[in-house]
């Protein structure tokens, strides 16, 4: 597994924090919970932006490995 | 008219009169907190039960003694919400008996209890050293209620200072395989969602004997066919893991890379990362 790899699962890994906190944040009853898990929601979009960024870097980097 | 079938009319009658009697007066009557609803309680039904079998007694006095003793507990509740005073002279007021760890011998005498009693009181409680109790008082129905010292208190979660995330009553949606579309409503779901929840755990509905919704909407379910194993809901725990390992991935990326600039972006997202987790571990947690 090439590091570009290792960083593209763990990316995907965060898209699917992500997704699993906001579907929590819609199902839960209470509203601080509601709260807590929309905001972790978004601090996870913002990471999941540095990341990405990181991904393009890596790929222009090494061209072999791109879209692996 | 043979005396059996006077008995059997009786019967109905009298249970009907003082199931009515009972309503009126409500959940206090049922409990007997008073000294009032504790006398008009026995009365009520010995007078009952005397003139059901007592044929050559009159039913409608019967019927009349406890209308009289009804009436007049309910006056006496209404009273009593009136007025502390009122209230405090016929319900009575608790007496303290132990205070500091120290028990109050004269109030003790003064409602007639022995020490033994009230050590049988304290060991019903699983309390054996009086010395453990800060404060107890005798309630007006006879029953006693014992604060214990602080040091001698099951630990709760506030004594360690754990954050702990709020509940909301779980609600039953699922009964005998019939939806309960009022308490399905309470938690803000639908059928829609329901019949997708059960899909995703690969059941029916008919086969679902009990099936409650928690506060963070997760479905748990009793099957009919106790032999299927229905999966846990895993999905808060799972996530915490998710997390914790992605927090790990991004400590990994930081010290192997030899770019600089993304060393730090790795190392802030980390940090990131560890103080999420931390947020989220009272949610996330059993």
């Amino acid at each position: 597994m090439t590091v570009s790899s290792n960083v593209k699962q763990c990316l995907s890994t965060i898209k699917g924090i992500e997704a699993q906190l906001s579907s929590l944040a819609l199902n839960s009853l209470d509203e601080e919970a509601k709260a807590v898990f929309h905001e972790t929601a978004l601090t996870m979009a913002d990471v999941k932006k540095d990341l990405q960024y990181r991904v393009l870097e890596l790929e222009r980097q090494e061209p072999q490995y791109q879209g692996s | 008219m043979p005396g059996w079938f006077f008995i059997i009319t009786r019967s109905l009658i009298f249970l009907l009169l003082l199931f009515i009697t009972t309503k009126i007066l409500g959940k206090k009557q049922i409990s007997e907190l008073s000294f009032f609803e504790y006398v008009a309680g026995i009365t009520i039904g010995s007078i009952a039960g005397e003139v059901v079998t007592g044929l050559e007694s009159n039913m409608y006095h019967g019927a009349l003694a406890i209308c009289v003793f009804g009436f007049i507990t309910f006056l006496v509740n209404f009273l009593s919400i009136k007025s502390k005073k009122f209230s405090d002279l016929v319900e009575g007021k608790g007496t303290v008996v132990i205070k500091d760890g120290k028990i109050l011998e004269n109030n003790l005498k003064k409602e007639k209890y022995t020490i033994d009693e009230l050590s049988a009181l304290l060991r019903a409680k699983d309390i054996f050293r009086v010395a453990d109790v800060e404060f107890a008082v005798l309630e007006p129905r006879g029953n006693l209620s014992a604060l214990l010292k602080k040091e001698n208190r099951p630990l709760t979660p506030k004594d360690l200072q754990m954050k702990m995330a709020k509940e909301k009553e779980p609600q039953t949606v699922i009964m005998d395989g019939n939806i309960m579309d009022e308490p399905l409503r309470c938690s803000g779901k639908g059928r829609g969602w329901l019949y997708t929840e059960l899909e995703k755990q690969g059941v029916t509905l008919d086969n679902v004997f009990f099936g409650q919704v928690d506060s963070y909407g997760e479905l748990t379910v009793d099957l009919y066919d106790d032999k299927i194993k229905v999966p846990q809901a895993a999905q808060r725990p799972l996530l915490l893991a998710t997390l914790k390992k992605t927090q790990a991935d991004l400590e990994i990326f930081s010290l192997s890379t030899d770019c600089d600039q993304s060393k730090a972006m790795y190392k802030k997202n980390a940090a990131i990362f560890e103080e999420t987790i931390e947020k989220l571990a009272p949610f996330l947690n059993g």
